[in-house]
């Protein structure tokens, strides 16, 4: 067993206090905010402390991050819309309210026409109308078209098939065709197989799963993101997941895995980061958190997390995923 | 994000100070992103304002709403109908310039990236790309970086691009043109895994460009100067013993090493290779590469006192290779024995052995 606890108070204390140290670096990092955003309130509803933000500012921001030339959410007030920042906003309205009554039908219908513009003729995503593509942004389409219940064949079809081109000949995926194997990259590509029904097409080998255990490395149990890499606190959540929307997360040692994000928490001041006695931010005490949900939620009094959607379960089992086209 | 900063748990007392140092960078910063969305909003597309978005990036390179502006403002002042093209190529040649500046004090930004990308692509508009530059400059950043996944990424975009150029200005030649770059790809990989043989990315490469070299080679009639290099590609059975011989070298160093046997795998099962041979020469190979493995195997036993991990698992995944070639049954009691023994040597892969054992899952 693992002798570090859980320091589950200086974590909620953590999260609260992000918005209030406002220092250079963190004015610097308003083009990641409404993804911190994200991080913070899925760590906290994750460990059942979602009141400790106040609901109603929370949701003003990211309403106010409405960027209504293009029809998205961008990270920060007046900044543009991004695929990432918009599927932020969305998991974060959805964990308050699965109505999604505070998004307007007008709104509504200028998202689903913003996301699906963003696909281009191979079924890739950009991530925006400059032209980036990744395979990132086909899950982040892919799942922020879910969560609104509007995804349709039409457009999920063909993002399987560019998915399906990313697959290399270790069994796992890159972030585009021809790119390396990377751990993150495959947990979008499962991902976007998940929501779409098709794990059929990566199920029949054990390469994919192989190479995933093969992420875990010793002595700190940990796992790293590819062949010879150090280990990452935040690939607990990129490996781990993907393990278990294959059903294979007893392929490596959760326990082994549970002390190693443990030991990467900050004792004093809450936080998890990367490594053991690194600094700790926000992103890397998301993913620890929903990582050890992963692992054993009911030990730590956790709610239960969706491997596919990384948000609690009781929300994402409301999800129809699919487009009601008889209405 | 933060990856690889050291924890410094700072006083109370520190942290005041240093957000009152911080005061005026702040106040600079906000009232330089204030004009500019002001700038934007009021569709200001000037020289002065494309200044200002500079002396923001240099600030903060990850503002992509400051590029996506800095993108109109160029594309509004330069591309209107009767703008002057060479002005156009100077201005995007002088944004190669900074943003090679900032990619190399951050490496891992992908808006600086794409912005690049972008500017590339306006200037292929223009028939201005320098794309032999592009590989240069790819080339330093994977000196400073092996294994860095945007640059790899982005030499492989290069030379996509490359090849397309090439191909476009002689059509006629276009797979003697498409042979040599990849080609020369292939020796850039053979460099890379020389020097280090777990650069797990050369590899990948290399196995991506195997096969198309091969198709190349037999579609075209090849010219002289080529056919020592190509000899290679004769067949796929010559490639396999080739390759298979460069990893012995590794296997031997450093048997831990993913790498090497994410590429073994990838050799002896790959249907561009199985398909090309019989099933004697396949089974020839087979035990070929057991009784190099099993050697190893036996070197690591002497020094350590047990077996070595990845080299039983490619015992077990070569034997049963050979196994289903032989009878079809896999689950042997021999392989059996050696799960049984990894489950012991490597525990944090128990349930994957264990599943195996059980026959819930194969073994390949
Ligand atoms: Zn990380």
């Amino acid at each position: 067993m693992t002798d570090v606890t859980f320091v589950k108070d200086k974590h909620i204390q953590y999260v609260i206090e992000q918005d209030s140290h406002r220092s250079f670096e963190y004015w610097l990092s308003e083009h990641l905010r409404m993804n911190g955003l994200y991080w913070g309130i899925t760590t906290l509803a994750t460990i059942n402390s979602l009141d400790a933000l106040p609901k109603a500012e929370v949701i003003d921001f990211i309403l106010s991050c409405w960027d209504d030339k293009s029809g998205g959410f961008g990270s920060f007030p007046k900044h543009d819309s991004h695929i990432l920042s918009t599927l932020s906003a969305l998991q974060v309205l959805r964990i308050y309210d699965n109505e999604l009554t505070m998004i307007s039908s007008e709104k509504r219908t200028k998202l689903v026409k913003f996301i699906k513009e963003l696909q281009l003729p191979d079924g890739s995503f950009q991530g925006d109308r400059f032209g980036e593509v990744d395979t990132r942004f086909v899950y982040t389409a892919i799942s922020a078209l879910s969560l609104l219940d509007e995804l349709t064949k039409e457009i999920a079809d063909p993002a399987v098939d560019f998915i399906m081109k990313c697959r290399n000949f270790d069994g796992s995926f890159g972030m585009v065709p021809g790119a390396e194997s990377h751990a993150a990259q495959v947990f979008v590509c499962v991902g976007t197989l998940a929501i779409t029904d098709n794990l059929h097409l990566i199920n029949q080998d054990i390469k994919l799963a192989s190479w995933l255990s093969e992420r875990q490395v010793l002595p700190s149990g940990g796992f790293n993101g590819r062949p010879e890499k150090l280990p990452d606190v935040c690939y607990s959540w990129w490996v781990l997941s993907s393990l278990a929307i294959l059903n294979k997360k007893h392929w490596v040692d959760l326990e082994k895995l549970e002390g190693f994000i443990l030991s990467a928490q900050d004792l004093k001041e809450g936080g998890i980061s990367d490594r053991p006695d690194n600094a700790t931010d926000i992103y890397h005490t998301c993913f620890g958190i929903t990582g050890l949900s992963l692992i054993d939620w009911k030990k730590y009094n956790f709610k239960e997390i969706d491997p596919i959607y990384c948000m609690p379960v009781e929300v994402t089992k409301n999800f129809k995923k699919w487009k009601n086209l008889s209405s | 994000m933060q990856h690889n900063v050291k924890r410094v748990n700072i006083s109370a007392e520190l942290k005041k100070l240093k957000l009152e140092k911080d005061q005026l960078k702040i106040k600079r910063y906000q009232e330089l992103t204030a004009k500019l969305f002001d700038l934007r909003d009021n569709n200001t597309y000037t020289q002065d304002a494309f200044n200002e978005t500079t002396t923001l990036l240099l600030m903060n390179p990850e503002f992509y709403t400051v590029w996506n502006y800095r993108r109109e403002i160029l594309s509004n002042i330069y591309k209107p109908v009767g703008a002057n093209v060479d002005d156009y190529a100077q201005v995007l040649n002088d944004e190669l310039q900074l943003v090679l500046q900032q990619l190399k004090k951050f490496p891992k930004c992908y808006w600086i990236w794409n912005h690049r990308r972008w500017c590339l692509f306006e200037l292929v508009a223009l028939h201005r790309v320098n794309w032999m530059y592009e590989f240069a400059v790819v080339s330093k950043l994977l000196e400073l970086d092996q294994r860095n996944f945007h640059g790899w990424q982005y030499r492989r975009f290069i030379v996509e691009n490359i090849e397309k150029e090439s191909v476009a200005k002689d059509p006629s030649h276009e797979k003697v043109i498409l042979l040599k770059i990849k080609l020369d790809e292939f020796d850039y990989t053979t460099t890379k895994v020389q020097s280090d043989f777990s650069n797990f990315s050369a590899w990948h490469n290399r196995g991506n460009l195997i096969p198309k070299i091969y198709k190349l080679v037999h579609e075209i009639e090849v010219p002289a100067e080529f056919k020592e290099r190509v000899k290679l590609f004769d067949n796929p059975y010559d490639i396999l013993i080739h390759e298979l011989d460069m990893i012995k070298t590794g296997i031997y160093m450093s048997p831990e090493d993913t790498s090497i046997w994410s590429y073994y795998n990838w050799l002896l099962t790959d249907d561009f290779f199985t398909k090309a041979y019989s099933k004697e020469e396949y089974l020839k190979v087979l035990h070929n590469q057991l009784e190099v493995i099993s050697e190893v195997n036996e070197l690591e036993k002497e020094d350590n006192g047990q077996d070595n991990i990845w080299c039983l698992k490619s015992i077990i995944f070569t034997k049963t290779l050979i196994n289903k070639q032989q009878r079809g049954e896999v689950l042997t009691d021999e392989i059996k024995s050696y799960l049984k023994i990894l489950i012991k040597i490597d525990p944090l892969r128990k349930g994957k052995y264990e599943d195996q054992l059980r026959g819930v899952v194969g073994i390949v």
